[in-house]
């Protein structure tokens, strides 16, 4: 899919059609955390995201800009939260973005 | 005469048993997955307390739009109105709040809603913020808020009628909410009206869905 560089990954995610978590957007509650695979992301608009979440690779798309192409992993909420509970930072612990 | 039998007098609980909540079976029966339920209510009840704290500093940094003040009060009594509601559910669920204030605060499942020009409360603000400023990070609070309560109404629809209820009934005072703000910005900042279409409480975080037609707490 395409994205503008001003444009958050899932904004252009959803216009393209897909259907992908999310709750909060706002940056916050990692519903809709992906794993990073390859190339670079701006996430400063998050309202909360650390710099040991980009080293992990980890991206929140609801407030995410790309700076290049990339390749990414959907559906890592739970990986992220697993991430931040063992780095003792603060994240939510609800499954949120996962409606059944 | 035979005697009729009553289908629903037993189930896979014991008899006497306190250890098990058939509140909770059945629940677990109809497909919710309780633990996640109560992690998400956790959350959402850590969002509405920190709400109410902050919205406790953004009410008194509105000084001179005494009009602003008396609605950011409403919107800041009744998600306190909110947490209370939600607290009880989480222990009849077989749940709880954690013991350490940090933690329920860390993992509250929407932003702090900070005073802006404090570099994210870390300091009084180096700037007077403007009105539209204030009303801007109230608005997103209750956006985030609508959000959390409209996926806890969809997992607990036709499922879960006590915490169906009880989500709705937030649900619906978050969008009350953020009419009100809606309506408040969008004259503040960009001089055009889009009205609420309501604007009322009788006395002061009345909370008309969730305090005031109570089913706890009355």
């Amino acid at each position: 899919m395409r994205c503008g560089a001003e444009e958050h990954i899932l904004d252009a995610a959803r216009k393209a059609g897909l259907r992908l978590p999310s709750a909060c957007e706002q940056g916050w509650d990692l519903a809709c955390a992906v794993r990073v695979l390859e190339g670079r992301w701006d996430n400063g608009d998050a309202r909360r995201y650390f710099e040991a979440d980009r080293e992990a690779g980890f991206a929140l798309i609801c407030t995410a800009k790309p700076l290049s192409d990339m390749r990414v992993e959907t559906h890592q909420r739970a990986a992220m939260q697993e991430h931040r509970r063992a780095l003792r930072l603060p994240a939510p612990r609800g499954a949120w973005g996962e409606v059944p | 005469m035979a005697i009729r039998e009553k289908p629903h007098a037993q189930g896979k609980v014991k008899a006497g048993d306190v250890s098990q909540r058939v509140g909770v079976e059945q629940l677990e029966a109809r497909g919710i997955n309780v633990q996640q339920l109560i992690d998400k209510l956790i959350d959402a009840a850590g969002a509405e307390f920190t709400t109410y704290y902050y919205y406790t500093i953004l009410r008194v940094y509105l000084a001179g739009h005494e009009d602003y003040k008396e609605i950011c009060e409403d919107a800041r009594l009744e998600d306190r109105a909110h947490f209370e509601l939600i607290t009880p559910r989480i222990y009849e669920l077989g749940g709880s709040i954690p013991y350490d204030i940090r933690e329920f605060a860390d993992r509250a499942g929407c932003p702090d809603a900070y005073l802006p020009h404090t570099d994210n409360g870390q300091h009084a603000p180096s700037q007077p913020p403007t009105a539209a400023e204030i009303l801007e990070v109230l608005l997103e609070a209750e956006r985030c808020a609508i959000r959390t309560w409209s996926e806890i109404c969809d997992i607990t629809f036709g499922k879960d009628p006590r915490t169906y209820d009880m989500a709705s009934r937030i649900l619906q005072e978050e969008v009350e909410h953020e009419a009100w703000f809606i309506e408040l910005l969008s004259k503040e900042r960009d001089g055009v009206i889009r009205p609420s279409g309501h604007f009322r409480r009788g006395v002061p975080g009345e909370a008309p869905y969730s305090k005031n037609a109570p089913f706890y707490n009355p």
